[in-house]
């Protein structure tokens, strides 16, 4: 089953194409890895994804959801219910500064979803524990290392039992040292067959976690397939390029 | 060497410096200049303080000041070789432009009667009556039938102290509905036109004055006569004997009189040494007149209850109402947007005083409507009017900070929300304002403060708040403690003010 369906989507800036015409489907479970250079429109695909941003044309459908048929979206409740079956990690986090980190946690399901406030702070907790952030429930997201204040971010998302989880370039704002606790969390939730889509420049991590590798440049797919292959045996000559480039700096 | 430079010419220190020693010295030499100047001038200079707005005693036409007492104060002056300095002065503060020498005396329809005590007074010079204006059309034929009514006065006149409490008129005064007090002449007219009140209790010279422009009746029977003199500072019977007799020489030889016939059409008012009987003893001490601090505390108390409550109303209107006109001006809809840009930038761009009129005045001088059938529950309309006047100012400035407060929250709170599924009103309200609210804290105590102070404008729609009454009980008393104790509680009322959005802001400090 198809957890994610996109078809010839295209976006453009100020007339520049961001996105032409690119297709990719996400089967449940799957942990695919979107690379590519600054510029490729691989964040601009996940906030099509995720519906931060209206795409021009195309077809995107979210777990049997259709939500753009050809160019034209869906009525705003058939958005909502989509909506609900994703989840986003941003890059900086995104947590509400003025709530405590439980409260971060299950503002969402009580006051969108209307799950019970027990149930909400049970589940949160689970999710906290399962973060090693179970002491850190009443603090503030200004007391936390970024790399737990991500882990939140991650718990957050994570509260409302989304189908998908799109992750952008979930460890780039963060120091070097911050970076594991939040990978493994990844590693874990892959292991659950979560299924994610993770925009990354971490390309062991990558290699590691994802079934699937999309290299992406110029607003197009350029090569998708294994992680090994791609990483270690790319076809593609700019995949090839990019991967070297990669290494060379390592 | 020329010291105005255009703006981008270089000017090296050292020349800089040297300008600036030459323009040191300049001040030193024009300094000397003028003062020997003051000092050798011939004559001493006369400055006549008084009430821009009592025609036909003194007003402003054609962009120059006349009237029958600035023509006599004139001539005075030139008889005696002085130099005339006409200073209209604001009439709450006549007291201290008197007392600290920036005028030397008061002389413009400047009554005795009431005030024996507090002035040098000259012999009283014209007879004054003050009477009842009315609309033309109005039923009210005798002060009986002014029972039941609401009539305005000039705010610290013999008529207002006369028709008040403990005044010789006072029995009459009780009998109105209420006495409303005016800032000045105009602004009662304009309420007796309006139909905010039924009557207003005036000076005859000012209401025939007024008549001219029609629509206005005044009632036979007088409330009271009363003396014009004028009035100098305490002791400075010199000057007093000085404009006196130059006064009588006027009177004798017709001068006066000519004087008089141009302003009162052809009468002659001037009436020097025929009144008997009216300039008191000066120098007696009256008790009656001495400022109690106690008393004063105390009045000014329960003007500060009408000054909270302006502050709260306004507050509790103009804060959410501020939030809609952030709303409006950020909306999307380029005409919606455009039309609060607008509302913002006509009530930033106005005075307050100015917009209060407007709201008061306007349903009448605009729409025709009465102003006495406005009355909402029981309030006056000019206590709404205030109170409407003040929430719309305020929304404005509050619409702009929110606004700035609104535009600081990152992006990503509105992304990640959006993502969790949060509706925008629930994004709103739920991420978005509480942390705006943190944000303008500091602005709004500015404003806020700013709100406390400006209560005191309230009085444009004779709306008694503290400041009002603070100039009530100095003007009548002559003292300037009114004002310190006026100026302590406002200090005190703000102090409070900054202390409790301190204490909000502390609150706030939880998280970054």
């Amino acid at each position: 089953m198809k957890v994610l369906q996109i078809d010839d989507l295209s976006k453009s800036f100020r007339g520049h194409e961001v996105l032409k015409n690119m297709s990719l489907a996400v089967e449940k479970g799957e942990v695919i890895a979107v690379i590519g250079p600054s510029g490729s429109g691989k964040t601009t695909l996940l906030r099509c994804a995720a519906m931060l941003e209206n795409a021009d044309g195309g077809s995107i459908n979210i777990g049997g959801i259709p939500v753009l048929a050809n160019g034209v979206y869906a009525a705003k409740n058939v958005l909502k219910q989509a909506r609900g079956k994703c989840g986003m990690v941003f890059q900086g986090f995104n947590l509400f500064p003025h709530m405590s980190v439980l409260k971060n946690i299950i503002d969402a399901p009580v006051h969108v979803a209307g799950v019970p406030p027990k149930d909400a702070v049970a589940e949160a907790m689970r999710l906290l524990e399962k973060m090693e952030l179970a002491d850190h429930a009443e603090a503030y997201p200004c007391e936390l290392s970024g790399g737990q204040q991500q882990r939140v971010a991650i718990a957050r998302a994570l509260a409302l039992h989304p189908e998908i989880l799109f992750f952008d370039e979930p460890t780039s704002a963060l120091d070097p040292e911050l970076t594991q606790g939040v990978l493994q969390v990844i590693r874990a939730l892959a292991e659950e067959n979560m299924t994610m889509i993770i925009v990354t420049h971490e390309m062991d991590f990558a290699e590691m976690v994802a079934d699937r590798i999309i290299f992406m440049a110029d607003g197009v797919v350029v090569e998708d397939g294994p992680a090994a292959q791609i990483i270690h045996n790319p076809a593609n000559e700019r995949t090839k390029a990019f991967i070297a480039g990669l290494k060379a700096v390592c | 060497m020329s010291v105005l430079r255009a703006p981008g010419v270089r000017v090296n220190m050292i020349q800089g410096v040297f300008v600036l020693r030459k323009i040191k010295s300049l001040f030193v030499v024009a300094a000397v200049f003028l003062f020997s100047l003051a000092a050798f001038a011939e004559g001493r200079r006369f400055a006549v303080g008084f009430d821009a707005n009592f025609p036909p005693y003194g007003y402003v036409k054609d962009g120059k000041y006349c009237g029958f007492d600035l023509d006599l104060a004139r001539e005075v002056a030139r008889r005696n070789n002085w130099k005339i300095e006409l200073k209209a002065i604001n009439w709450d503060a006549k007291d201290s432009e008197l007392n600290s020498g920036m005028i030397d005396c008061i002389w413009n329809g400047f009554t005795i009667n009431g005030r024996e005590h507090a002035y040098t007074w000259s012999d009283p010079y014209v007879v004054n009556e003050q009477v009842v204006m009315v609309r033309k059309n109005s039923s009210v034929k005798k002060l009986s039938d002014l029972r039941q009514l609401n009539v305005a006065v000039q705010t610290d006149t013999p008529v207002q102290k006369a028709l008040s409490d403990g005044g010789e008129r006072s029995k009459l005064g009780k009998t109105f509905k209420k006495l409303i007090v005016a800032p000045d002449y105009n602004n009662a007219v304009m309420m007796l036109e309006s139909g905010s009140v039924d009557a207003v209790a005036m000076d005859i010279g000012v209401a025939k004055e007024k008549m001219k422009n029609g629509g206005f009746r005044i009632l036979d029977e007088i409330i009271m006569t009363e003396n014009y003199g004028i009035g100098f500072r305490k002791g400075d019977t010199a000057l007093r004997d000085a404009v006196q007799n130059t006064l009588l020489e006027m009177a004798a030889d017709g001068t006066a009189a000519q004087i008089s016939a141009k302003y009162f059409d052809g009468e002659n008012k001037m009436a020097l040494g025929k009144i008997s009987g009216n300039r008191k003893n000066s120098e007696v001490v009256d008790s009656e007149n001495k400022v109690r601090l106690f008393s004063v505390v105390s009045e000014l108390f329960s003007g500060l209850g009408v000054s909270v409550l302006i502050f709260v109303l306004t507050l509790l209107f103009a804060l959410p109402l501020g939030l809609l006109v952030a709303w409006g001006r950020m909306c999307g809809n380029r005409f919606v947007s455009t039309i609060f840009r607008c509302f913002i930038s006509v009530m930033r761009g106005t005075p307050l005083m100015l917009q209060l009129l407007v709201w008061f005045f306007g349903p009448y001088y605009i729409f025709g409507i009465q102003l006495s059938k406005l009355s909402l529950w029981g309030v006056d309309y000019r206590f709404i009017a205030v109170i409407i006047g003040f929430s719309f100012n305020y929304a404005a400035y509050f619409a702009e900070i929110y606004r700035g407060g609104i535009e600081s929250v990152a992006q990503g709170q509105y992304e990640a929300a959006c993502v969790l599924g949060y509706s925008r009103m629930q994004t709103f309200f739920r991420i978005i304002l509480p942390q705006v609210v943190k944000r303008i804290l500091p602005p709004m105590t500015n404003e806020i403060i700013t709100l406390v102070k400006d209560t005191s404008l309230a009085f444009s729609l004779s709306v008694l708040e503290m400041f009002t009454i603070a100039k009530q009980i100095a003007s009548a008393t002559a003292s300037m403690m009114p004002f310190v104790v006026a100026g302590v509680f406002y200090y005190v009322f703000n102090f409070l003010v900054a202390a409790a959005m301190s204490a909000i802001e502390k609150k706030l400090n939880y998280y970054r």
